[in-house]
């Protein structure tokens, strides 16, 4: 059998300044909207640090209503459609093809225009702070008939800019799912069943799935409000007939799902980093699997339940909180999972490790104030109060961004080619951690007094929480640093790293590191064994060793 | 430097266009799954409105006056036979066929269209008129949309049905094409029953 | 597939667990009593059913978080790899007994939640019928047909940006601080003039949204004299955060005094905080971003206070 190592080719390095035009490469796409989405990260953040402010007293001190009330929607339509899709779609491109062998994504052109939507109607978004009477006012969800109010009658209003940039984003994300779901179903490596695919895959699989269901019934409700707020129609002016619930059965109908689009991609990142980190394989690899696609299916029954108190009957109330209790049940069977993969392995305590671990734990929180929220009688008591703003903080900061810290941690050294500092890594951990506890465990209590949510003034006895939480959004602030710090470096000239520096077992890791524009390009190794193969001794694929002992050579030449 | 990978022996996977080719259609018909989700959003929102209106009919219209409509609607779901007769002759090589009977379809769907716009000017009621005229001009006009991208779209087909070798790498194009007019065609369907057919 | 092959503990290990479970199950049950203390004073009959409902769910959850948390704490103090090891740990993919057990036993936990919770749901009761109404019909508007379709002891509450308005149509008065007899079943017949506003009382633990175009009917009992907040709890608009009103439970009596002394008072503008400040506002160069002007006062006999200090 003759090898046919080719004769290393001397290309120049790609430039930097591909990262700032239209390529069509899944990996510099994938970093143009990891490092977009951070930015929009910032803004989103600097805008909680204003809204801390304000609540850090009782009165309304520090800005106007008008203001506080524009400023906490554009944080919450900022950190969903801005921050957390993109970073999330960043993460699928940079990880789908490389994990099943793929030289690209199936469509590399969509891919291209999928991503620079995003700068289009983040703009269209932050000049809606410019605009007459200034940005949307009426939350992230912009519920009729306070959101088509529009006090100065323009035709160009911040919510007519927000209807806008929402649909446009919902376009974005569409061409995306129709990407991500063609290339798992279609250009996975020879010998790569379902049941040798990567959990990640599985799960975005799943999450994009979600996308392409539900987020046009988004498009449709958002379409009808900008009819309603510009155009005089009725769909949900009560005057003409319309109903507003219906707008809260439309949103929602895309958004309880959009939190298991948000959620899922972090439990694949928990699969692929609980083996790694503990040197043992998955636990229950096939249910771990399963699971997410039954999440899928129920995930897409439940959304009254964030409506509970509006006007739904009783029927309705007990269908939906039966449905949404049962999620709890593949939901727990991935967290056993990740216990069972833990238990008696050989942990390494690194960064990606500590955000994990972390990460699960604050999800696990969430997961029992999730169940009091699915409960009827205690979910007419504390729905839209603090209670809510706790809760899913705990969610999407505690588990899903602590997870997003903890896959670029992870597969940093894989698409950049360099390693990040593991001091500063440990430093940003704490900080978060405590941080992200100290910010939302207070909003808890908050809202089981009473206090509402998106209030700019509250009573005095609600005082001392408010404080305390205050204090954890400016730690959460200055947790930040250390991660940008370390990035920046690190990427400019941290130390070369190998093509597997943590000893991880995944077509990836196969690469090198950096993986050139195509991959494996024709020769994509064929797949012979299961994932996550920790402990045993089997190969992941056919002539493991001889593109191990290449990939080595190559490094010690360079 | 960048690295280049390193092939294992003897193992040559081949991404050759006649792969991408299916991904294409692939891809499309995941597309048009979503898309049916939209229309369906109007719809529930239509029946929803409509079932717990107290007086659904503005002041002043009695109904929907349907005889042009199912004239168009003839037209329209005829245009989804004239096209799979086109296919037909396309299959068999027989060029110059596939193209009249494309542009037939083309015709049709024109016609609808201008059907479309006849009834709306002659309607006593405007978009402003209540739930009743909201959902009318939004379902009619976002399918209006729809059939109007379709006749474009087949316009570029047929532009390139003339381009020398165009169909020796994958005629996708062409079935997406068709795939999406059918699909216009089953939401006018759908469409009809609710607004036409469905009586107070 | 290499099963988990469980070494059997020996008998120091598995009392230690008892007893470590032990721990928990005390931690817990403290906890959910603990629960109580985390809610407002509770004066509806609907609240020591939620609060029973919330302190059982905080004690099960305290029990499943903390026993989480302690494998999470083995592992990480006694699982850790030894500091030059970067070997691989035992090779076990998993184990089918296991899933089926906590597959099983957490479906069967949360349908036992669910029907506890659908039997008090059941029990609450609260939600009446709902009805569409016409914003344009005058007496719609105002209120509906009193005597024809309500019960005897029913309010029309009037939400509005940014005030609370409370109509007592049998007594003909009206007032921006809501009163109420105690132990005794009250019918709010909850409207809207503009948005969407949330009729939320924290001390009873109930909220209903209140939707423009729908007179929705709410009953409760409130069971226990003070001085209450009313809030409103969906967002509404540039002073939903202002939009608060003051609920006075009282014995018969006094109610019965209250309402015959306000009958005889002369129509005054009631209480919104809105107005107020949105006169202040006006005199500002650069006030802020666009707002809604506030709905005027209502008119109303009492206007009551809502900056007397309040039980929650």
């Amino acid at each position: 059998m003759t090898s046919t190592i080719p004769l290393s080719e001397s290309e120049a390095s790609p430039s930097w300044t591909r990262y700032f035009g239209f390529n069509t490469d899944a990996k510099v796409i994938g970093i143009q909207y990891i490092v977009l989405a951070f930015f929009f990260f910032l803004v989103g953040g600097f805008l909680a640090m204003i809204i801390r402010g304000e609540l850090i007293t009782p009165a309304s001190d520090l800005v106007d209503r008008t203001v506080y009330n524009g400023l906490y929607t554009m944080h919450g339509t900022i950190m969903l459609f801005l921050f957390i899709f993109p970073v999330l779609n960043g993460l699928n491109n940079l990880l789908i093809p490389t994990m099943i062998g793929a030289p690209d994504m199936a469509f590399p052109r969509l891919n291209a225009v999928a991503f620079w939507l995003v700068p289009i109607f983040g703009s269209l978004l932050i000049a809606s702070f410019f605009v007459p009477g200034g940005p949307a006012y009426s939350g992230w969800w912009s519920y009729p008939p306070v959101s088509i109010q529009n006090p100065l009658g323009n035709l160009f209003s911040g919510q007519g800019l927000w209807l806008v940039a929402v649909a446009l984003s919902g376009v974005s994300s569409i061409m995306g799912a129709v990407n991500f779901v063609t290339t798992i179903l279609r250009m996975r490596a020879p010998g790569m069943g379902f049941f040798r695919m990567p959990v990640y895959c599985w799960t975005a699989l799943a999450a994009q799935s979600l996308q392409l269901i539900g987020l046009p019934a988004l498009t449709g409700g958002a379409i009808m409000l900008l009819m309603d707020l510009n155009f005089g129609t009725s769909f949900y002016r009560p005057e003409g007939g319309g109903d507003p619930v219906l707008y809260q059965h439309f949103f929602w109908f895309y958004s309880h799902p959009a939190v298991y689009v948000i959620i899922l991609p972090a439990f694949g990142i928990f699969s692929e980093l609980f083996p790694v980190y503990s040197r043992k394989p998955l636990f229950g690899y096939v249910y771990v699997s399963l699971a997410s696609f039954i999440i899928v299916i129920l995930g897409l029954i439940v959304w009254v339940h964030h409506f509970f108190p509006s006007g739904v009957p009783e029927w309705m109330r007990n269908l939906f909180m039966f449905n949404t209790m049962l999620i709890a049940v593949p939901t727990g069977v991935k967290v056993f999972a990740w216990l069972g993969t833990i238990w008696r392995g050989k942990l390494q305590l690194t960064t990606p490790m500590l955000f994990c671990l972390g990460g699960l734990i604050n999800f696990v929180f969430a997961g029992i104030t999730g169940i009091m929220l699915a409960t009827v009688p205690i979910d007419i008591h504390v729905n839209n109060t603090y209670f809510v703003v706790g809760h899913f903080h705990y969610v999407i900061y505690g588990a899903a961004v602590m997870c997003i810290f903890a896959a670029i941690y992870h597969w940093f050294p894989k698409f950049t080619g360099r390693m990040p500092y593991e001091g500063l890594g440990k430093v940003h951990f704490l900080l978060t951690f405590v941080g992200a506890n100290l910010n939302f465990l207070p909003m808890h209590p908050l809202g089981l007094m009473g206090m509402p949510r998106r209030v700019s003034s509250y009573d005095p006895e609600f005082a001392f929480w408010n404080v305390l939480a205050s204090l954890g959004a400016f730690l959460l602030g200055v947790s930040i640093i250390p991660f940008l710090l370390n990035i920046i470096s690190s990427w400019a000239r941290g130390p070369r790293a190998s093509h597997n520096p943590w000893n991880a077992i995944g077509l990836e890791w196969l690469l090198p590191s950096p993986p050139p524009e195509d991959n494996f390009g024709e020769h994509v190794p064929t797949v012979i064994s299961r994932p996550y193969g920790y402990g045993s001794d089997e190969p992941l694929v056919e002539h493991q060793a001889e593109i191990e002992k290449a990939l080595i050579l190559q490094e010690a030449t360079r | 430097m960048t690295s280049t990978p390193i092939p294992p022996p003897g193992q040559v996977v081949a991404h050759g266009e006649g792969q991408h080719a299916s991904h294409n259609l692939t891809g499309f018909i995941i597309f048009l799954c979503s898309e049916s989700v939209i229309f369906l959003a109007f719809f529930s929102g239509y029946a929803i409105l409509r079932l717990s209106a107290l007086n659904w009919l503005p002041a002043g219209v009695d109904g929907l006056e349907w005889h042009m409509p199912l004239i168009n609607t003839v037209v329209l779901v005829s245009s989804s036979l004239t096209m799979v007769v086109a296919e037909h002759f396309k299959a068999k090589e027989k060029v110059w066929l596939f193209r009249a009977f494309w542009l037939l379809t083309m015709a049709m769907g024109a016609y609808f269209l201008y059907g479309q716009a006849v009834e709306w000017s002659g309607l006593k009621f405007s978009l402003t008129s209540g739930t009743f005229g909201s959902t009318f001009y939004l379902l009619t006009g976002f399918h209006g949309l729809h059939v109007a991208t379709g006749i474009l779209l087949m316009g570029l087909m047929l532009f390139k049905s003339f381009i020398p070798g165009n169909y020796s790498g994958g005629e996708e194009g062409v079935k997406a094409t068709s795939l999406f007019w059918h699909f216009v065609d089953v939401i006018w369907i759908v469409l009809f029953m609710l607004l036409y057919v469905w009586r107070a | 597939m290499t099963s988990s092959s469980p070494r059997r503990p020996g008998p120091i290990a598995l009392a230690a667990l008892a007893l470590w479970i032990g721990l928990l199950v005390l931690i817990s049950v403290w906890m959910a009593g603990q629960a109580y203390h985390w809610l407002p004073v509770q004066a509806s009959n609907a609240a020591p059913l939620v609060d029973g409902l919330f302190s059982f769910e905080t004690g099960l959850g305290t029990f499943v978080f903390l026993g989480v948390l302690s494998v999470i704490a083995w592992v990480v103090l006694m699982h850790r790899a030894e500091k030059y090891d970067i070997s691989d740990a035992e090779p076990i993919e998993g184990n089918t007994r296991l899933e089926v057990i906590w597959t099983l036993i957490p479906l069967a936990i949360v349908m036992a939640i669910a029907v506890y919770a659908m039997r008090v749901n059941h029990e609450l009761g609260v939600l009446g019928p709902m009805e569409h109404i016409h914003p344009n019909n005058p007496v719609e508007a105002q209120g509906g047909y009193p005597g024809d379709r309500l019960p005897a002891e029913s309010i029309e509450v009037i939400a509005r940006q940014w005030s609370w308005e409370f109509r007592y149509p049998e007594s003909h008065v009206s007032a921006t601080e809501l009163h109420l007899p105690v132990d005794q079943a009250v019918t709010f017949r909850l409207t809207s003039d503009d948005v969407i506003h949330g009729f939320y009382i924290p001390a009873f633990r109930l909220k209903q949204d209140v939707i423009p175009g729908r007179a929705i009917d709410f009953t409760l009992t409130p069971t226990r004299e003070g001085r209450y907040r009313l809030r409103d709890s969906m967002f509404s608009g540039t002073w939903f955060a202002a939009n608060q009103a003051d609920v006075v439970v009282q014995s018969a009596d006094a109610y019965a005094t209250w309402l015959k002394q306000a009958a005889s008072e002369p129509l005054q503008s009631g209480l919104s905080d809105a107005v107020g400040e949105y006169e202040e506002r006006q005199k500002l160069i650069n006030p802020g971003w666009a707002t809604v002007r506030p709905a005027p006062a209502p008119q109303v006999n009492v206007p009551g206070s809502n900056t007397l200090p309040h039980d929650s």
